[in-house]
């Protein structure tokens, strides 16, 4: 059975703009998989649509056999909590200490109470500083998140993401503010998650170069429609110029 | 036939402004009756500086779309009338009078009571302290009782915030609308209410501050709460957290610090206005300085006035340093 399936989504965003046409396509366990396409072409949409930071228009999306298109509530946020996210901006809590944004990752299931006062258990104070060992960050626990360099902030946030045992991983962008080799550093963290704890990750990338060194399956938006789902040795020199246009030339990133 | 008709559109707008100005305006600055006749030769300018030196209203009137970008002119004209126009109101209505401000009985008044200020009287200056500490703990306890609530409502009140479907669009709507009332009557206003509410005294003037710290600091907290990054609100909404979690792991990071130096400036603000509170029975040395200034003590007056300047600087002081502080 798949992880993910998604079937005939759309998202049209209140302003009347189809940001998502029409998007079917199903996720193994295990999977490495990389969607790309040209800024704007849908890709943060369909990540979100994924763990329904926003509401599909149309389509369903299943996971784990589990309808969640609609879902809400108690339901609905234990679907997010089985899906870890990172962002290209890191989005961690500034002014709080590296553990603490760790520890955020288990807020699904901590009652509110216990968690504003900040009281975590021993036990998720470990978990916390076991995926700061992960991402080789650890003895950073107590410095605040701010004071971090991006690459270092980008595995704090995977750290997080951990800490909510994910079937699945979400990352949008998550390179796209780094220098190349940290870029290169943070991906290999993603990889050996996705081969030493068998995460499927889903990954929004613009390289093509890092696309070929990490997906093992790509899928391709262009202007909110699915034009390329296969391997990456598949995107040949004519796929490229119909995904990313006629004018378009590879970039490498090494 | 067009330039002649934007000619007698600026000679009729010409005459008005500049009759308006030579027969009411000088008259009142210096006494004299201008005479009527003054007004043509004036008229006569206005037009020639409208015609020749482009900014003339008429042409603008008569000239078509295409020879104009209109809209842009015309609103720098209408700018330019409404401000001429409202000086001229102004002038009028507020009654201003360079005659009186200068004259020798106007003069007298200023200097008895600055001659008074600047001898103080000091034999009140243990009843003005009392008066003052007063005056500082209404402010306070107004701040103290208003942040809470304010702290709570301004998340309803925060756009970002209320995104839950139709009943908190309404709720977060009429809430904004009822701030904006609460805010728009002056503390003094809610002083009178209260005082005959409670009675003249110091709660009465802690009650109308309370109320109208809650309007302000609401305002401004959730004014902070929607300019928050609404990168980690997505983050913390992904790890499944619940609604308050969100709110207080993603949002209220973000804001405490602004939100001490708001509330640290609005007891600054609150120790004046309690001063002025006092006028109508909020009690402290506002009250203490209208007594005074009804016995026509003015040496006492004078003693309050320089203590109420003493205590505001120094809190102003304060409070910036504190706010620089935290930044
Ligand atoms: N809140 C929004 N309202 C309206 N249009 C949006 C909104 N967010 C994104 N879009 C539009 O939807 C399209 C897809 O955006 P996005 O998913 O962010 O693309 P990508 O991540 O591939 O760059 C873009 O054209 C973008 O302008
Ligand atoms: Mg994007």
């Amino acid at each position: 059975m798949s992880l993910l399936s998604v079937r005939n989504l759309s998202h049209t965003y209140p302003n009347g703009y189809k940001a998502l046409d029409d998007i079917s396509f199903s996720v193994e366990p295990g999977e490495f998989l990389v969607i790309i396409g040209l800024s704007g072409s849908g890709k943060s949409t369909l990540l979100r649509c994924l763990n329904r930071l926003i509401e599909p228009t149309h389509g369903t999306i299943t996971m784990n056999g589990q309808d969640v298109t609609h879902v809400s509530d108690a339901a609905l946020r234990s679907h997010r909590a089985g899906i870890g996210m990172i962002f290209q901006h890191f989005n961690l809590i500034p002014r709080h200490s590296v553990v603490k944004n760790v520890l955020y990752g288990t807020l699904g299931s901590t009652p509110t109470l216990a968690s504003i006062l900040g009281r975590f258990s021993s036990e998720q104070h470990q978990r916390a500083m076991e995926a700061l060992d992960v991402v080789g960050i650890a003895e950073k626990a107590d410095v605040r998140a701010d004071a971090l360099s991006g690459g270092q902030q980008q595995r704090v946030a995977i750290a997080r993401a951990l800490m909510q045992n994910p079937n699945l991983l979400l990352a949008d962008e998550p390179v796209a503010s780094l220098d190349p080799a940290t870029s290169h550093s943070v991906m290999d963290y993603l990889e050996r998650i996705n081969k030493d704890l068998g995460t499927t990750v889903i990954c929004n990338l613009h390289f093509l170069s890092l696309v070929r060194r990490y997906a093992t399956r790509v899928i391709a938006l262009k202007g909110g429609r699915m034009v390329f789902d296969g391997q990456p040795i598949e995107i040949t020199d004519a796929w490229f110029r119909t995904i990313y246009g006629e004018e378009a030339m590879e970039v490498e990133i090494r | 036939m067009k330039r002649l008709f934007a000619i007698i559109l600026d000679a009729i707008l010409g005459s008005a402004v500049t009759s308006m100005i030579l027969l009411i305006i000088v008259p009142e600055l210096t006494g004299l009756s201008v005479a009527p006749l003054l007004v043509i030769p004036a008229t006569i300018a206005w037009i020639a500086a409208a015609t020749f030196g482009g900014a003339s209203i008429g042409q603008l009137f008569v000239s078509s779309k295409t020879e104009r970008p209109l809209p842009n002119g015309l609103r720098s004209h209408m700018g330019w009338i409404a401000f001429c126009s409202s000086i001229v109101a102004g002038w009028i209505v507020t009654d201003i009078s360079p005659i009186e401000f200068f004259s020798g009985e106007g003069l007298k008044g200023a200097g008895r009571i600055f001659g008074a200020l600047f001898t103080p009287e000091f034999d009140v200056l243990g009843a003005a302290l009392d008066a003052m500490v007063v005056t500082v703990f209404t402010a306070l306890m107004a701040t103290i009782v208003a942040v809470p609530m304010s702290f709570v409502l301004s998340f309803a009140a925060a756009r970002n915030v209320m995104t839950g479907g139709t009943h908190e669009r309404v709720f977060y709507v009429l809430l904004r609308a009822l701030l904006n009332i609460m805010r728009s009557m002056e503390p003094i206003i809610w002083a009178i209410i209260f005082s005959v509410w409670v009675g003249i005294g110091p709660f009465a003037g802690m009650l109308a501050l309370v109320v109208h710290t809650i309007a302000s600091l609401t305002k401004q907290y959730s004014e902070q709460i929607e300019d928050v990054n609404h990168g980690p609100l997505e983050a913390v909404s992904a790890t499944g957290a619940k609604r308050l979690q969100v709110l207080w792991f993603a949002i209220v990071p973000q804001c405490v610090i602004p939100f001490l130096s708001f509330t640290i400036y609005r007891w600054d603000i609150n120790v004046r206005m309690a001063t002025i509170i006092g006028f109508v029975g909020g009690g402290g040395i506002g009250t203490l300085l209208t007594q005074y200034q009804g016995l026509a003590k003015y040496n006492e007056v004078g003693t309050l006035v320089i203590l109420i300047t003493l205590v505001v600087w120094m809190l102003d002081v304060i409070s910036a340093r504190v706010r620089e502080a935290l930044r």
